[in-house]
């Protein structure tokens, strides 16, 4: 085991914490918006991980799912997001 | 072992920790604007050095042009989503008062209400 | 986006005194979001032969007819130093409140502070503004909240902001982007504009310290 695969493991570890740790927020809440914040977290995350995937096997399979969850991440959460906004103006 | 492959064994580890700890701070910051303070920026700078170690692995430049398009959307979206996300944040009433020092937002909206006759919009 | 004019706000006056555009002008205007659109496609594509190049432009152009997308007058000039200079500004400000804030998140997360800060803007340009608040928002610590466009002000959460020379900071580093932004994108006009803002703001300042 070289340097490049303790760097690899070091690197899924706080990865994998981190979405934990993003998973325990988007449970606990208390409001939408965290819970937004936290999807959008979430998307991040995971396009890093496929990133690192990427990297790791040298093969670029695997690459445009890295746009692609990047962007359906950022339309997702912009959408919700407005609509929340929506939601509040017709309560007033 | 390469220069590349100690790029990457720094970089990778690296952007991971940012990533770490900006999700530590999603989970402990007690208020939401400090949530998506430490949940969509440091992510970014996460992504971009992670981005960058994988480009140090990939065979072809063409391969790497795909990273980059993939930081350049990165950078494009992030604004565009923390200022949503704190625009309806802040239209939704979500903010604590007791965490701000100063609020000269809600101190003009006052001021407008004021001097229109309560026709000013703002938060409800 | 914020960064709409206001129901009563009255547009720049450069943009009335434009002739109006003839065909050629109009595509050559959109011409560039084609070419970006064509790059974008040989990229997801892998490969630039003639014929990959050749169906890009054919679908950005069929996109652009589809979706009439008025054309944004765009007037900027670039300045590859000041550019520079903005994106090391950028990238510094970004790793440095990055670090700030993960501070913050591992000791006495409780404690942290913010501001709502307003900071009257000195640039009129409707893209400007955007870039502005694109940039600031970028930087952690520190998120446009709302724009008041008639007035040219910008209000900026920022944290961990604790104390009124925090503040003060604050300010300052949303005026330094500004400052950057118009010097490196700015046209000469807006250039212009600024200095003369700037010195209004200033004189303005000293009488009401």
């Amino acid at each position: 085991m070289n340097v490049l695969d303790y760097a690899y493991t070091a690197t899924f570890a706080l990865l994998g914490a981190a979405v934990l740790l993003t998973l325990y927020r988007l449970v606990r809440g208390p409001s939408v918006m965290d819970r937004l914040v936290c999807l959008n977290a979430t998307s991040v995350l995971l396009v890093s991980f496929i990133a690192v995937e990427v990297g790791l096997r040298g093969d670029p399979a695997y690459i445009g799912l890295v746009i692609t969850f990047a962007l359906l991440g950022f339309v997702g959460t912009l959408t919700a997001a407005r609509f929340a906004e929506r939601r509040a103006h017709d309560r007033g | 072992m390469t220069a590349a492959d100690i790029a990457t064994a720094v970089l990778l580890p690296l952007g991971a920790a940012f990533a770490f700890v900006g999700t530590v701070g999603l989970v402990r910051f007690p208020t939401l604007l400090g949530r998506v303070h430490a949940a969509t920026k440091p992510d970014t700078v996460a992504l971009v050095l992670i981005l960058a170690g994988t480009a140090f692995q990939l065979p072809d430049i063409r391969v790497a042009a795909w990273l980059g398009l993939a930081a350049l959307f990165q950078f494009l979206t992030v604004p565009v989503l923390a200022q949503t996300l704190g625009r309806v944040a802040y239209s939704r009433g979500e903010i604590s008062a007791e965490h701000l020092i100063a609020d000269e937002l809600a101190d003009a909206v006052e001021r407008s209400r004021q001097g229109r006759g309560d026709g000013g919009r703002g938060p409800e | 986006m914020t960064a709409r004019p206001g129901p009563g706000g009255a547009s720049p006056p450069r943009t009335a005194t434009d002739p109006v555009r003839t065909v050629p002008q109009r595509v050559l205007g959109r011409m560039a979001m084609g070419v970006w659109l064509t790059v974008m496609w040989a990229i997801l594509w892998g490969d630039a032969s003639p014929g990959t190049l050749l169906a890009g432009a054919a679908v950005a152009g069929g996109c652009y007819a589809a979706a009439r997308l008025p054309h944004l007058p765009v007037r900027l000039r670039f300045r590859p130093v000041h550019a520079l200079l903005l994106c090391a500004h950028i990238a510094v400000e970004m790793v440095g409140s990055s670090l700030r804030v993960a501070f913050h998140a591992l000791w006495r997360p409780g404690r942290m502070r913010g501001a709502i800060v307003s900071v009257p803007l000195r640039t009129d340009s409707d893209l400007l503004l955007a870039m502005v608040i694109g940039g600031l928002s970028l930087i952690t610590g520190s998120l446009v909240i709302e724009l008041n466009r008639e007035e040219g002000v910008i209000y900026v959460h920022g944290t961990p902001v604790a104390s009124e020379r925090a503040v003060r900071q604050l300010r300052r580093q949303v005026r330094r982007t500004e400052e950057l932004f118009v010097r490196a994108f700015g046209t000469l006009r807006d250039i212009e504009e600024f200095e003369q803002e700037e010195r209004q703001l200033r004189a303005s300042e000293e009488e009401t310290p």
